[in-house]
């Protein structure tokens, strides 16, 4: 594989995605150059702009990483989904629940670890049933992400309502619970920082650590690695953690960092698009970063779109579309030549 | 007028330039061997003809007609057809079935119909196979026996074989290569490719050697000794055969005690430092459980298995199902053993990579095994025997004391056949405890200090006094009774 196809092929990808919009645009009537420069707008256009799109670019790129990791060792994880839910209500549980009253250097640590924890427990639960029963994770972790949608319902319906009001939502966090904005030119939550470094975590993990060989040997070949002494099951097992560890941070970071509490709806999807993030990537931990911002873009940029131009911002889901197609058709050429 | 000519070929992957001006004309109704060392660009250049490398520069006509031979398809359709040196079967699909992929086919068919067009085939050759058999239940020769006929059913006039023999076991060899004057009699053109120089004098009509991608000669075969050959092609005489390690009464090593596993009826054997144990055997016959059990990734049924001076490692007999992880580059398959936990730490450090080291390692073995490759190509760009002498590399780098070996040469040239036999030698002397399972007798008569036979499951040993091939040969068959 030659480093600049690397690079290549998801600009490429992006490229024929956006001239598709702007043939989808004319076909509409509308004016291309105009509703695209709007769309860039409601992105990048302003701080705020910035800061909504970089906002929207953390869960993405987190559960991304973890869909990459868990495909790096021949796992499908479609299950981010319910993993952030997961996350999420780990998280307010703790926050405002279990230790309303712990001060911020034991509270940010403990929730984030806690959602941590609560999305690799959930993913644990597929790794078990395709280890323990050979049921196919694709399946389970789709079907766990119901289950995770209905336990927060259930949760801000039951335990975790808020005391006061009767809202279907939680609580807010303690104060000490919440994501400072560390100094600087936006003001974005102090989760940045993790999605930032994390990528660099995740790609010493698998590409110079011992750990990470066996993940990618089993990827590969099941068959070789269990003869070179690798145990596959453990593999997938430790893969589906981390990459629900991962998605349950999201979550975590999502409560602690953005809306303060729990509620139905929580997220827009983000463990869905993550898997388009990590196939535009081509399952790189650092390509996540560029990919994740890309379709937060268009998330955020779309509704500018709607207003200033008048297009249905729905165009922008056929861009979504067009890039997974094309993502997957160039990794399966690439496999081919 | 050559039924096929290629023209000055040239073909580069990367920094590799795998053909730099290699030229094949093939007569009609001929067998034609290519010999050459490994990694000498045999494959290369029988896929660029098959349509699945695209030369960088030179010429193919086929009867004298300029072709672009693009895609296999178009391939069949000139009437090319290849059999790959590793196979290329939809195992999950029956014998029938894999026959007719691929063929037009109306849009509907009926089973039936699908099964008498099958047997109408496999009975026109006389090759007994069940239409109706998954391939993935087929023996590797009736695999490729299913592979000749399925070029041959779409009327392939010109057949190429990469490595036929390599895989199979002297008798199916035989029965392939009487296989061969058959098809020149129907007027098939034939492209033999071997390491196994008595296999090309005994059937083969012209011989044309390849070195580092160039072709050298064409030779008429006839009168051609096979010392000959092997001189010609490696530029030197070969050395003589070595003898196996002398009986040594080293300590017990690896003990199997009544050992069952399905396929295997009760194993006993023990093995002491210092001695190679070679196992003679038709493919088929327990060596596929006895090497997993070993390999420790079949659970013992009943019985014991003892391995009283560890490490002990595995060179497996598939290179590229279980071997090698073909899509990891060379260094990450040598560190694979060391990163799963076996031996000490090196190429790790608290559980991560010390780069330098790996590359140090990965190179040592490069240049010891004469390896065609650098540290971070990835083994699926090896040729075959390459890949091969990978494998090798992999399971004498962790310094086994106890090695169990299925083929170690299997796909290797003349050279390296030599030099692999003889590392396993040596090492028995250094005081290690071989276990050779091999389907080669001539392997097997070479390095095995003590020489057992498995047939059908069970272990029969081969009394000193009457180490023949002739008695080897028919304990392999079952008719060892006296
Ligand atoms: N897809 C590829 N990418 C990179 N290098 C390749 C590729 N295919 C072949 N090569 C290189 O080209 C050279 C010739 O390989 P080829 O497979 O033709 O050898 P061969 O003569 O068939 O050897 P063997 O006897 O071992 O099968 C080797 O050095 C090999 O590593
Ligand atoms: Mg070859």
């Amino acid at each position: 594989m030659k480093s600049w196809r690397a690079w290549i092929e998801p600009s490429l990808a992006v490229l024929i995605a956006l001239g598709c919009a702007v043939l989808v645009l004319v076909l509409l009537g509308a004016n291309p150059a105009r509703a695209l420069v709007a769309l860039a707008g409601g992105a990048f256009g302003d701080r705020l702009a910035l800061e909504n799109t970089v906002v929207r670019m953390m869960p993405l790129a987190l559960i991304g990483l973890g869909v990459s990791l868990a495909f790096r060792c021949g796992v499908w994880n479609i299950g981010g989904e319910g993993q952030l839910y997961l996350g999420a209500l780990a998280a307010t549980a703790l926050g405002t629940r279990l230790l309303p009253d712990a001060p911020a250097a034991i509270l940010i640590p403990v929730l984030l670890a806690g959602g941590a924890l609560a999305g690799a427990l959930w993913a644990g639960i597929a790794a078990l049933l395709k280890t323990q029963r050979g049921v196919s994770e694709v399946l389970s972790t789709i079907l766990l992400n119901f289950v995770a949608v209905l336990a927060v319902a259930w949760a801000v319906h039951g335990p975790l309502q808020e005391l006061a009001g009767s809202y279907p939502q939680s609580d807010l966090l303690p104060e000490a619970g919440r994501l400072g904005i560390p100094p600087g030119l936006l003001r974005i939550h102090g989760g940045v920082v993790l999605v930032l470094l994390l990528p660099f975590a995740v790609w010493l993990l698998l590409f110079r650590s011992a750990v990470g060989l066996r993940l990618r040997a089993v990827g590969a070949s099941p068959d070789a690695a269990r003869y070179a002494g690798v145990s596959p099951e453990r593999e997938v097992v430790r893969a589906l953690l981390l990459s629900g560890g991962l998605a349950g941070l999201a979550g975590a970071i999502e409560i602690a960092g953005v809306t303060g509490r729990l509620f139905e709806n929580l997220s827009p999807g983000y463990g869905f698009t993550a898997i388009a993030v990590s196939l535009l990537a081509r399952l790189h931990p650092l390509g996540v970063l560029p990919a994740a911002l890309f379709f937060a873009a268009l998330a955020s940029g779309s509704g500018a779109m709607q207003r200033v131009a008048g297009v249905p911002s729905v165009t922008v889901q056929v861009i979504e579309a067009i890039v997974i197609f094309l993502s997957v058709g160039f990794a399966l050429a690439g496999r081919r030549s | 007028m050559p039924r096929v000519a290629l023209r000055d070929i040239h073909k580069r992957f990367g920094s590799t330039e795998a053909l730099r001006g290699a030229n094949l004309e093939l007569a009609p109704g001929e067998i034609h061997a290519v010999l050459g060392e490994n990694g000498a660009g045999k494959s290369t250049l029988v896929r660029a003809l098959y349509g699945l490398v695209r030369p960088d520069r030179g010429e193919i006509l086929i009867d004298g007609v300029p072709r672009e031979i693009s895609t296999p398809r178009r391939a069949l359709e000139l009437g090319i057809g290849l059999v790959h040196q590793h196979f290329m079967l939809v195992p999950a699909l029956t014998v029938a079935e894999n026959l007719l992929l691929g063929e037009p086919l109306p849009a509907f068919l009926r089973r039936a119909e699908l099964r008498a067009r099958a047997r109408e085939i496999l009975e026109l050759y006389d090759l007994g196979l069940d239409p109706d058999a998954p391939a993935d239940s087929l023996a590797v020769a009736e695999r490729q026996r299913l592979e000749i006929v399925r070029a041959l059913a779409r009327g392939v006039g010109v057949l190429i074989l990469d490595e036929p023999t390599a895989v199979l076991a002297p008798s199916e060899a035989a029965a392939l290569l009487s296989l061969l004057p058959r098809l020149r009699e129907r007027g098939t053109t034939v492209l033999f490719i071997s390491h196994k120089l008595a296999e090309i004098t005994a059937v083969c009509d012209r011989v044309t050697v390849l070195r580092a991608g160039r072709s050298v000669a064409t030779r008429p075969v006839a009168g051609l000794a096979a010392a000959e050959l092997g001189r010609w092609m490696v530029g030197e005489a070969l050395p003589p055969p070595g003898s196996p390690p002398a009986m040594a009464a080293g300590a017990p090593a690896l003990r199997l005690q009544d050992l069952r596993v399905p396929g295997l009826g009760g194993i006993d054997l023990e093995l002491r430092a210092g001695e190679v144990l070679a196992i003679a055997g038709i493919d088929g016959n327990g060596q596929g459980p006895l090497e997993e059990v070993l390999a420790g990734v079949l659970p013992i049924g009943s019985g014991t298995l003892e391995v009283l001076r560890p490490p002990l490692a595995v060179l497996s007999g598939d290179r590229q199902r279980t071997g090698l992880v073909l899509d990891l580059s060379i260094g990450e398959n040598l560190a694979l053993s060391e990163a799963a936990g076996a031996g000490r730490e090196r190429l790790y450090r608290y559980g991560f990579l010390r780069s330098s080291e790996l590359q140090r390692v990965a190179r040592e073995s490069i240049a010891r095994f004469e390896i065609r490759g650098a540290p971070d190509l990835q083994a699926r760009a090896l040729s075959g025997g390459n890949q091969q002498k990978l494998c090798v590399a992999r399971a004498l780098g962790g310094e086994p004391r106890v090695l169990v070996a299925v083929n170690p040469t299997r796909g290797l040239d003349v050279a390296a056949t030599a030099a692999v036999r003889e590392e396993l030698r040596e090492r028995a002397r250094a005081g290690a405890a071989v276990l050779l399972i091999s389907t080669d007798l001539d392997e097997v008569l070479e390095l095995g200090t003590r020489v057992c036979v498995l047939f059908r499951g069970r272990l029969t040993a081969v009394e000193p006094e009457r180490r023949t091939r002739e008695r080897i040969g028919e304990l392999m068959l079952g008719l060892g009774g006296a």
